[in-house]
């Protein structure tokens, strides 16, 4: 590539890290209810009584007019997608997260072509990200409509909802 | 019935590390490979004169530059002027140990420069430890040209 | 209200993907010390020193601390701000406050950032701060690994900046070509600005359509890079700025306006109310904010130059719309004409933008630095053909929730 090059000499370097993971911290026990509620196939997000927006996972503050979001209010399965991501076919060795790599762990398949979307379920004012299953990567459009797909076992965890398909399934 | 607190305790996960590697500059290169070699390496400012340990590229006092001309090598013997005592040490994963025996950290004004270092002294029980009292640097019987090189103080003889 | 403030003196360093040659004090010594060089005064003359870089990168966590006698803060007041990408924008703020409340004569605003200092490549390391806690509160309620992997991995190189591209070109009929199209306008641009990292001489649209695609619609040609660099601007009053600088660059107008994030997920993984990140009403009413400030009614018409915070190319296009730059949805048409290059009628990013040179810390500090030597005619090759009398510096970040607006103009409020 057409790049102009500088490179410059190397001064010695020292190590160290930071261990990141050694956080313990408090956090509010919304997930919980949350994912209760997955188990019994219901999605609740947080109402706020204020302004009336549902957001869906729930959180504590409504981001637009500061209240407590104390109102819980389902949300429909159905969907529509608001933006998506078609990646390429995952390769191994490509990325590491945690110097693990992703087809090494099993969560990945070689050669796999991923659709992350957004997608607003009816009754929500928020997007949720999750990934597009059973669907050409190529007939993937905005404001296509969607519904949740769950888990085959569903263990009160965030992975009973496990993403999204198309709502007509040829 | 017992309620649920409101909160829950979320732990971090300890594969999450950070790694770093600081680039040290020049002078610092200096100062570091010189401790291979038990010297030690101040800088000393061409307009004002002040000397600084470890040796850098920037006077703190006047901003005038320092080169590898301005470098100068100090005995390392200097002068107690505080100390204190540590009794639990941290294992970088937040977590606290209690040590055995209290460790001393003393602070150093350096005779040939005007820096004053933080240095580990051994050799001395605490009870004998005199503010005013000369110190003088201890090597490690293997350098590698870092700063574990230079192990501790201790207490210099005249 | 606020007195006339002008910057009188900006410095940069060279920026590169690894700084070695220096340690990260060493580093933001000289870009300080060029600035005061270029506005011809000394450490001791300036009042006050604001400084700042992304907080964690670099893995320093109190950088002021230790460089602070680099900078000259013995015997000053000095304030370290932290507000993600917009770190550089709010330090430049920080700056201009403190001479424009008159509490100050002269400041100045260093901003930094070393990439290199981190063994993960670019700013990997950084993020884990920014994005672990929401992940360690969902992942013990069973959060798929896949699932964390698609949404977060996948986009990673790019985050929210990719879905943002796809409902720009969505909401507005712009095509993956106009993405090439600013791309390359970036690193030609850089190319004649001697401290820009990613320099390609007279790059064109094809060459960055050759590039691997990471993710649709971005390349590896779109991204910005990891930089090592700094950048610092002298702040001067109304009295000092005409005494000691032939053409400053006042201050107009400015504003800074915090929205919900629009990242994937809030706190403690909660959802997020903002549908359409690329909204970003934080843009549109900060503008306003800044515009009035300066007695500007019709942006289109009086404002001459423009440097956005565009580290992604869909980025430049919606941010000067949103900015009231052009009418929403045709950003992209007024690129087709050439209308944003370096002869045109709205020059945009002369200097290669973020696109070109990201040091993350300091790359909205540098908006600001490059709209001043705009206006003081002193960009050398990139200097715009046309006349820069008022010009609008863009800063963009958090947690894609923070905005900073400035204008500069080349006479006084």
């Amino acid at each position: 590539m057409g790049y102009l090059k500088d490179e410059r000499p190397q001064t010695m370097m020292v190590e160290g890290d930071w261990q990141v993971g050694a956080y313990r911290y408090k956090a509010p026990r919304l997930l919980e209810e949350y994912t209760q509620a997955l188990k019994r196939k219901k999605i609740i997000g947080s109402l706020c009584l204020g302004c009336g927006k549902v957001i869906v996972p729930p959180r504590n503050i409504c981001g637009r007019c500061h209240q407590r979001m104390t109102g819980r209010q389902e949300v429909s399965p159905i969907g529509t997608i608001t933006s998506f991501v078609i990646s390429p076919p995952v390769v191994k060795g490509k990325y590491k997260l945690f110097g693990l790599d992703p087809v090494d762990t099993g969560a990945l398949k070689e050669g796999e072509v991923m659709v992350p979307v957004f997608v607003r379920l009816d009754g929500s004012d928020s997007n949720i990200a999750c990934l597009l299953f059973n669907a050409d990567p190529q007939k993937v459009f905005i404001g296509m409509r969607v519904k949740a797909v769950w888990a085959s076992e569903l263990k009160g965890a965030m992975s009973d909802l496990d993403g999204v398909e198309p709502l007509e399934n040829r | 019935m017992e309620t649920k607190p409101d909160v829950i305790t979320v732990n971090g996960i300890p594969i999450v590390v950070a790694n770093f590697n600081w680039s040290v500059g020049f002078q610092m290169e200096k100062f570091l490979k010189a401790l291979a070699t038990k010297k030690i390496l101040a800088a000393k400012c061409p307009e004002c004169g002040y000397i600084y340990v470890p040796a850098r590229n920037r006077c703190g006092k006047c901003s005038a530059k320092m080169e590898e001309k301005d470098l100068v090598e100090i005995s390392g013997k200097g002068t107690l002027v505080s100390y204190t005592l540590a009794y639990v040490a941290l294992d970088g994963k937040g977590n606290w140990t209690d040590l055995e025996k209290p460790k001393i950290i003393g602070a150093i004004k350096l005779n040939e420069a005007n820096s004053t270092i933080f240095m580990p002294l051994e050799e001395i029980d605490y009870p004998n430890l005199k503010i005013g009292m000369l110190m003088e640097p201890a090597w490690n019987s293997e350098t590698k040209g870092g700063w574990k090189d230079l192990k501790y103080m201790k207490p210099a003889k005249a | 209200m606020l007195r006339n403030t002008a910057i009188i003196g900006c410095g940069q360093t060279k920026h590169t993907s690894k700084r070695r040659d220096v340690s990260v004090a060493e580093l933001v010594a000289e870009a300080t010390y060029a600035a005061l060089e270029d506005a011809g005064i000394t450490m001791k003359d300036v009042g006050c020193v604001v400084s700042g870089n992304m907080q964690g990168f670099g893995g320093v966590a109190q950088p002021d601390l230790w460089i602070g006698d680099w900078m000259g803060c013995p015997g000053k007041p000095a304030i370290r701000i932290a507000t993600g990408g917009t770190t550089g924008g709010s330090v430049a703020h920080g700056a201009l406050y403190a001479v424009a409340s008159g509490m100050f004569d002269l400041a100045i605003g260093v901003a930094w950032e070393k990439h290199s200092d981190s063994k993960e490549a670019g700013a990997t390391t950084g993020l884990m701060h920014v994005g672990m806690a929401n992940l360690f509160h969902a992942l013990p309620y069973g959060l798929s690994l896949k699932n964390l992997i698609a949404t977060t991995a996948v986009g990673a190189a790019a985050g929210v900046a990719v879905y943002q591209a796809r409902f720009y070109m969505h909401r507005s009929g712009a095509t993956i070509e106009h993405l090439d199209m600013v791309a390359a306008k970036d690193r030609r641009n850089a190319a004649k600005n001697i401290y820009a990292h990613l320099q390609w001489p007279n790059c064109q649209p094809e060459d960055i359509a050759k590039t691997e695609m990471i993710a649709y619609p971005f390349r590896y040609g779109h991204v910005c890079p990891a930089s090592d660099g700094a950048s610092c601007i002298v702040v001067a009053s109304e009295k000092l700025a005409k005494k000691l600088c032939k053409q400053p660059a006042w201050l107009l107008g400015l504003a800074s306006y915090s929205d919900e994030e629009n990242q994937l997920q809030s706190e403690n993984y909660g959802g997020v109310g903002v549908l359409d990140p690329c909204e970003q009403m934080g843009a549109r009413i900060s503008a306003k904010k800044a515009y009035s400030m300066a007695g500007i009614t019709d942006p289109q018409k009086e404002i001459d130059l423009a440097e956005i915070y565009q580290p992604f190319p869909s980025q430049e296009m919606f941010f000067a719309e949103r900015l009231g730059l052009f009418d929403d949805g045709t950003a992209w048409r007024y690129l087709e004409k050439g209308e944003t290059d370096i002869n045109g009628s709205l020059p945009t990013d002369l200097s290669g933008g973020v696109n070109a040179t990201n040091a993350i810390g300091s790359s909205a500090l540098q908006r600001v630095l490059e709209c001043a030597l705009q206006i003081q005619g002193k960009a050398g090759e990139h200097q715009a053909s046309r006349k820069v009398r008022k010009a609008i510096a863009h800063g963009w970040g958090g947690v894609t929730n923070y905005i900073t607006v400035t204008v500069l103009g080349d006479t006084p409020r």
